[in-house]
């Protein structure tokens, strides 16, 4: 980053704040869009999230009874902070300028804040519904949150650096490490699922049981941010899986003028999360909600062995091929 | 499926109960009294092979209540127990412990009728409102609606 | 967690009718739960005992709105079978295709509805799609989606032109295809088979101990199928089969829910395809001669029962509804102690409850907005104009 004001404009226009938010929610309506067609339903127009966000946040925020309103009102904007934080550690516009030697480690802590923030409020809201579903966050995050970090890890180890920007540069060079690491590119989406509690991980907020779990006491502006915060984290995190696994926003040659480089490198970026949000739709769309039980033994004795075996693979490689 | 009971058969062995009727070509009745119902009905159970309850049928014929338990098993025959039980004392010894189905109806013809079931674990309101008046039966002949009462729900204001 | 109550209704998303659970539950394990049906009662009864049979046939139509045709069938059965009067084979005939046209829809629904309890919406969208085709059909045939009205004492009302025939015909090919797309659906989707097997299991002997009805009981082996062991319209004459899955659980009871589609398919098509020639009502007296009658009839959720008694006035002296619903209560509040919370919907589901069967209510609504009475005066009034402005069919 070279001065202050194209910092600014990073931060708050794009790619971060303003276009991050109109990305989020157009994210939001494709994905409802997708659903929709492939449940042979019309579905609703593109702006409808939009018009939920612009109205939810006008309506009257209703407090329940003995709940701490400062926290109540403070937890959505945390979570959405930090997820917003974290979007801007990712490469978008080729390499991330904020980006710095740990960076990765950071953008995973920040996205595991939402989750808790909803335990919180779950678990704040004195109902019955919402407490149970506070358990259920906080119980599926400790299921799926270790083969996730694990997966995501991979890249990191093989690429010798724990910066983003550099996991993707390395890929630019080498192969893409969805070639590479397919079980940790799988277990990688599933973690995504889980973390973003789409079906068949939508066990916190399963509405024909507890109602909408934590949700449930959310009102107004609340929900209106939370939903945005749900939106946000779908972003980051399928730019977070594209710099990963399937070789960032760049293209694998140097491009000469710089500008032509970053439009190349957005369009990349579009184009790649697109399609993973058409993989994380179709997962959705395929499947029921499984129980918090049966979570727990998949989770534990399936994706956590696939990520670890895919860990095993990875210092074996590096043993052999890499570190020599 | 096995063949149908025929009427001999039921009267044979029901005859401590009661006489036995064919009132229609799979339905046979048996009309017994309210102290031997629940050894009628235990003894349906054991010989004739019956082995549900299909419901209890509720009737007020202006004198008593009639209470049927239609009774089916394997050969389906629905036999069918009929008492009187009389209108000032309407009681009557509960099933539920013999057949436990017997329970949730007992607590609809409870609500509707008012016949007290003795030994009927929880006999609580099912099918009417909780603010229901306790002591109004609306399935009962003479029931008619008081203006004056309050049968719960929202209050209606009339203009 | 310590023991918790856990409300469920009469607002949940989980119920479509209000109906009340108080779940104890330990953690996520279900440890009693008690019951409460009362929000809907409407003393549908208590108003038979006040109307004509002409006019007691609609009003227990509305006992429910998915299984209509099945309780004025009952009803009309058995006030035919105390006036001793014989309906034509057409009649029967007709009867018999709505009654099976309604078994397919309310299933295909219900097959929505569990979907939609496990989440699985996808499921959820298409089968109510296809019950489209299945509404379409009746409407045709009726005129109406819900309350078709056919059932007369004495017939039906309206009779069946060769144009509906051919095009209820049409549609039958495809709604089979999308019957054998559900099994395939049903064995082969891993979370559907997760979250079905095992779960809510009845065994036979528990079945018959709990008095349950229907496809629950179906599903344990207690082949009970009032269309067999009682037989009414003209299901002697139709080729067809009761069946059964040992499974006991929710899975089974899709199983069973699922064969039954393809067993109604075929019965429409029979009916269809032989459909006698000839009226399709006579004449019923107005005053039935005093006499009682236990009616049973396999409504989709299981068996109906009516017990009609009669005074020889042109009024009933009692009629008893007996519900399928009320009936498989006693087996769901059994079978949840012990099991997961998250499983109550789906076993709740399982049997498909009906409650405005069970405690039957009733909305009062005029054409104009406001809430009122619509006398029975008004009505033929509005009939005759209706009929006037329209002309002969």
């Amino acid at each position: 980053m070279t001065g202050l004001l194209p910092g600014l404009v990073y931060v708050f226009l794009f790619p971060g704040f303003i276009f991050l938010v109109m990305y989020a929610l157009f994210f939001e309506s494709l994905d409802r869009k997708i659903t929709a067609r492939m449940q042979n339903r019309v579905g609703p127009p593109i702006v409808q999230p939009f018009a939920d966000f612009i109205k939810m946040l006008g309506k009257e925020v209703i407090d329940v009874d003995g709940v701490d309103r400062k926290i109540f009102d403070a937890a959505p904007v945390v979570a959405l902070a930090a997820v917003m934080t974290a979007f801007l550690y990712v490469p978008v516009l080729g390499v991330s300028p904020f980006g710095f030697q740990g960076d990765l480690v950071l953008v995973l802590y920040l996205l595991t804040i939402p989750t808790v923030v909803l335990f919180i409020m779950g678990w704040l809201s004195r109902n019955i519904f919402s407490s149970i579903g506070g358990v259920r966050v906080i119980t599926q995050m400790f299921i799926y949150e270790v083969p996730f970090f694990l997966a995501l890890l991979t890249p990191a180890l093989m690429a010798g650096t724990w910066s983003i920007s550099e996991i993707m540069l390395w890929q630019q060079q080498n192969m893409w490490f969805m070639i590479l690491q397919p079980i940790g590119f799988i277990v990688a989406l599933i973690g995504l699922q889980a973390k973003l509690e789409r079906p068949p991980f939508d066990i916190p907020e399963a509405e024909t049981e507890i109602v909408a779990g934590p949700w449930t006491e959310l009102t107004g502006r609340r929900l209106a941010l939370m939903h945005l915060v749900k939106d946000v984290s779908l972003v980051t995190g399928c730019a977070l899986i594209t710099a990963l696994f399937l070789g960032g926003p760049v293209l694998p040659w140097a491009v000469t003028p710089a500008w032509l480089g970053i439009i190349a490198g957005f369009c990349i970026f579009v184009v790649k999360t697109l399609a993973l949000l058409l993989v994380l739709s179709s997962i959705k769309v395929a499947t029921g909600r499984i129980r918090i039980d049966q979570l727990n033994t998949i989770g534990w004795k399936y994706i956590a062995s696939a990520s670890l075996l895919q860990v095993a693979i990875v210092l074996i490689i590096n043993y052999r091929w890499v570190s020599t | 499926m096995t063949a149908l009971l025929t009427l001999d058969y039921v009267a044979e062995k029901m005859k401590e109960y009661g006489t036995a009727e064919q009132v229609r070509s799979n339905r046979i009745r048996i009309r017994t009294t309210p102290e031997r119902v629940s050894n009628a009905i235990q003894k349906a159970l054991e010989s004739l092979g019956c082995d549900r309850l299909i419901t209890i049928s509720t009737a007020d014929n202006g004198t008593t209540f009639e209470l049927f338990y239609h009774l089916i098993g394997p050969h389906r025959t629905v036999v069918s127990i009929a008492i009187e039980i009389p209108r000032d004392q309407p009681e009557v010894i509960s099933m539920s412990g013999i057949l436990s189905p017997a329970g949730i109806y007992e607590r609809q013809i409870h609500d509707l009728f008012g016949i007290m079931f003795r030994g009927h674990p929880g006999l609580k309101k099912i099918i009417l409102n909780e603010d229901w008046p306790a002591d109004e039966f609306p399935l009962r002949k003479d029931w008619k609606k008081n203006p004056d009462t309050y049968y719960g729900g929202i209050k209606v204001e009339r203009t | 967690m310590p023991e918790v109550i856990v409300p469920i209704g009469p607002h949940h998303p989980a119920l479509k009718e209000p109906v009340n659970f108080r779940v104890i539950a330990d953690g996520e394990k279900i440890v009693r739960l008690e019951l409460d049906l009362s929000y809907n009662h409407r003393g549908i009864e208590k108003a038979a005992e006040q109307r004509d049979f002409i006019r007691v046939l609609p009003l227990l139509e509305r006992v429910c709105g998915i299984c209509s045709h099945s309780h004025s069938s009952a009803f009309a059965k058995g006030i035919e079978e105390i006036m001793q009067i014989e309906i034509p084979p057409r009649a029967q005939y007709i009867r018999t295709i709505i009654a099976e046209l309604e078994r397919m829809h309310s299933h295909l629904l219900w097959l929505g509805v569990a979907a939609h309890e496990i989440g699985f919406n996808t499921l959820f969208m298409w089968t109510w799609r296809d019950r489209e085709l299945v509404q379409d059909t009746l409407e045709e045939m009726s005129g109406n989606r819900v309350h078709y009205g056919m059932n007369e004492v004495g017939g039906v009302r309206c009779d069946l032109t060769p144009h509906q025939v051919s095009t209820a015909l049409e549609r039958l090919p495809f709604l089979e295809e999308r019957i054998y797309q559900y099994v395939d659906m049903v064995n082969d989707q891993q979370t559907l088979l997760l979250r079905f097997k095992g779960v809510g299991k009845l065994t036979r002997e528990e079945v018959l101990k709990y008095g349950a009805v229907g496809p629950t009981a179906r599903a344990s082996g207690v082949d009970y199928d009032a269309r067999r062991d009682d037989p009414y319209f003209v299901y002697t004459e139709v080729p067809w089969n009761v069946v059964t899955d040992t499974n006991g659980d929710v899975y089974g009871r899709t199983c069973v829910r699922i064969g039954e589609l393809r067993e109604s398919a075929n019965i429409v098509r029979y009916c269809l395809e032989n459909l006698p020639k000839g009226p399709v009502r006579v004449n019923a007296p107005k005053i039935a001669p005093e006499g009682e009658i236990f009616s049973r009839y396999e409504a989709p959720r299981g068996e109906l029962a009516h017990f009609i008694r009669t005074n020889g006035t042109n009024k009933v002296e009692r009629v008893d509804i007996r519900t399928p619903t009320l009936a498989n209560w006693t087996s769901v509040a059994m079978c949840l102690v012990d099991q997961n919370l998250a499983d109550i919907p789906v076993i709740v589901a399982a049997i498909d409850p009906c409650l405005s069967c069970t405690s039957r209510i009733t909305l009062i609504n005029t054409p104009g907005g406001k809430p009122g009475i619509v006398t029975f005066d008004e009505l033929r009034k509005r009939g005759q104009t209706y009929c006037q402005e329209q002309g002969p069919p």
